[in-house]
């Protein structure tokens, strides 16, 4: 290929020759980029902290996060069974919770009218400062630390799907109506595939709700758990223990993003095919 | 007012030119009486429709005619019991008007597919509503797609479908499950002219196999007189019918009558009415009755 002497010759040889790795580069630049922003961030910490020998307790390096999360991997994973579980059955009953009162609240105006300004009032607490009150309501042990994650994952998914199920097109709403259909017909046939992506929109907010109240339950009252084993590491000031758990539950969210992700994909060919 | 239907519902082409038009012993499908529409909003009281009557005969294809927010989808609605009557009486069929029924058909400004549905479940989307058997009907479903052109997209997804094709599979909807009458509300006004007059054409075809009673509301005057074999005319508010006038076109309809010199002279007179009835409206009190009385036959 030869490039012709021309004032713009680059950009003629970026036209006519679009070598495979440059295209392979160009259909996977929504991966690359962010995966590159993020390890530029860890080479430029890496540096930082040998660079300006900044202490261990301060902020550990990057390959010194890795190594302890790898030596400590069993006890992690231990810790993350507990962390997990609790927030994987806080958000089943959330996810549960809220799409059943939402639906009633579609089918009955009334339960609307009365539930839905106190939910938007009462979704503007700030949820985390009850976190004490569920000790001295439900103990110290799992249905106190279950409770409150429920609670902190319940709303996003009450709301959103109320929203979906107010947002029905309204012509849509209008066939059924001129072909005498029933309203429970037009509930499941209608009004929930359109609710649909709303519901999933809330459980995957609410997945990291989930993760985020079970965590701040450990930190009040536990014994295991990543939230216990960043507050133990914290006691003993080994931030690097901090930062590995830290690592873990971003792992675990992950897990639980994800399968919210797939759950919503199943559901898209089986219910709305 | 029992007397024998024009033509079993059975749906069979009659190439039967005008038997729409001239038959006066054909049944009457659609009778409104006298029918107003007032929105009460406790604040204020707006006449939508005042006082409008006329009757459809049984496989006479009807356009209400008129300006925009003149009242007369409300109007169509009402005849589809999906808008409450103030006053007044609609009856269809003989029976009065207050709830759906399945036995007409509507078919609305906007296509509204269900985005996830493919265009043949689409289409049967009623025949479920309506706990009909499926397999009987979805080889009805398939004529119907073939004859407005869509043979091959059954499997597509609305979104992978012009507007004009949507609002194909609409028609094909409406008629999947055999309703006796169709209501259409300016079913294509969403669309762009060019695919509008192919809409025109796809639903004379269709029409004119299945004639059903149709009632059709549009503000395109050249649509309702390439469509209807009588138009009326509404004027805006308060909503009145001031003109009914017959089509003196037959059917099949020849696909060319919109450039004869017959064409355009109704049409003329058509906008020469609404002009009129604009500032007749705003000149009259209201109440006052139609400006021009009806009955002006065979134009």
């Amino acid at each position: 290929m030869s490039i012709t002497a021309n004032s713009s010759g680059a950009a003629i040889l970026d036209i006519a020759a679009p070598s495979r790795v440059r295209r392979l580069i160009r259909a996977n630049m929504a991966v690359i980029l962010p995966v590159a922003t993020a390890l530029s961030v860890l080479i430029v910490w890496q540096i930082v902290t040998v660079a300006f020998q900044i202490p261990r307790v301060i902020l550990p390096a990057p390959s010194e996060i890795g190594a302890h999360f790898l030596t400590n991997l069993p006890a992690l994973l231990n810790h993350a069974r507990h962390t997990g579980l609790e927030a994987l059955g806080a958000f089943v009953l959330a996810t549960a919770a809220g799409a059943t009162l939402a639906g009633l609240m579609a089918a009955f105006p009334l339960a609307r009218e009365i539930l839905q300004p106190n939910l938007v009032a009462f979704q503007l607490i700030p949820k985390i400062a009850l976190a004490p009150m569920f000790i001295i309501w439900l103990g110290i042990d799992t249905p106190s630390r279950l409770a409150f994650a429920v609670f902190m994952s319940f709303f996003p998914v009450v709301i959103s799907t109320t929203v979906g199920l107010s947002n029905t097109d309204p012509v849509s709403l209008r066939l059924c109506r001129s072909l005498a259909a029933s309203g429970v017909q037009t509930f499941f046939q209608v009004r929930v595939p359109f609710a649909l992506p709303y519901l999933f929109n809330g459980m995957r907010i609410a997945s990291t709700m989930a993760i985020i109240g079970v965590v701040v339950a450990e930190f009040i009252s536990s014994r295991a758990g990543l939230g216990f084993y960043i507050l133990y590491s914290s006691s003993r000031m080994e931030t690097v223990g901090i930062f590995s758990a830290l690592l873990m539950l971003c792992i675990v969210g992950l897990v639980l993003f994800g399968a919210v992700v797939l759950a919503e994909r199943i559901v898209r060919r089986t219910y709305l095919a | 007012m029992s007397v024998a239907p024009l033509r079993t519902v059975d749906t069979q082409i009659v190439p039967d030119a005008g038997a729409g038009t001239e038959s006066g012993t054909a049944g009457t499908a659609i009778s409104v009486d006298g029918v107003r529409k007032i929105y009460d909003t406790g604040r204020e009281r707006t006449e939508a429709v005042s006082g409008v009557s006329f009757d459809v005969k049984r496989g006479e294809f009807v356009a209400i005619l008129g300006p925009s927010g003149c009242g007369k989808s409300t109007l169509l609605m009402m005849c589809g019991g999906l808008e409450s009557i103030t006053s007044g009486r609609i009856d269809i069929e003989g029976v009065a008007m207050t709830q759906p029924r399945p036995s007409i058909g509507v078919m609305f400004q906007d296509a509204s597919l269900l985005p996830w549905k493919t265009v043949l479940e689409n289409i049967l989307f009623p025949i479920k509503i309506l706990k009909r058997p499926m397999a009987e009907y979805t080889e009805r479903a398939r004529s119907l797609i073939d004859m407005v052109g869509l043979h091959g997209f059954e499997d597509k997804k609305p979104h992978q479908l012009s507007g004009g094709m949507r609002q194909r599979v609409a028609i094909c909807r409406a008629l999947v499950y055999d309703p006796d009458i169709l209501l259409m509300d300016e079913p294509f006004s969403a669309l762009d002219a060019i695919t509008r007059d192919e809409m025109g054409e796809a639903l004379l075809d269709i029409w004119e196999q299945y004639t059903k009673t149709a009632l059709f509301v549009t503000h395109s005057i050249r649509e309702a007189v390439l469509l209807a074999d009588r138009v009326l005319v509404m004027t805006r508010r308060p909503a009145t019918i001031v003109e009914d006038i017959r089509i003196p076109f037959g059917r099949p309809r020849p696909r060319d009558v919109s450039g004869s010199p017959e064409f355009n002279e109704i049409c003329v007179y058509l906008r020469s009415l609404i002009e009129s009835g604009h500032g007749a409206a705003q000149g009259r009190r209201s109440g006052d009755g139609p400006v021009l009385q009806p009955g002006r036959r065979g134009a």
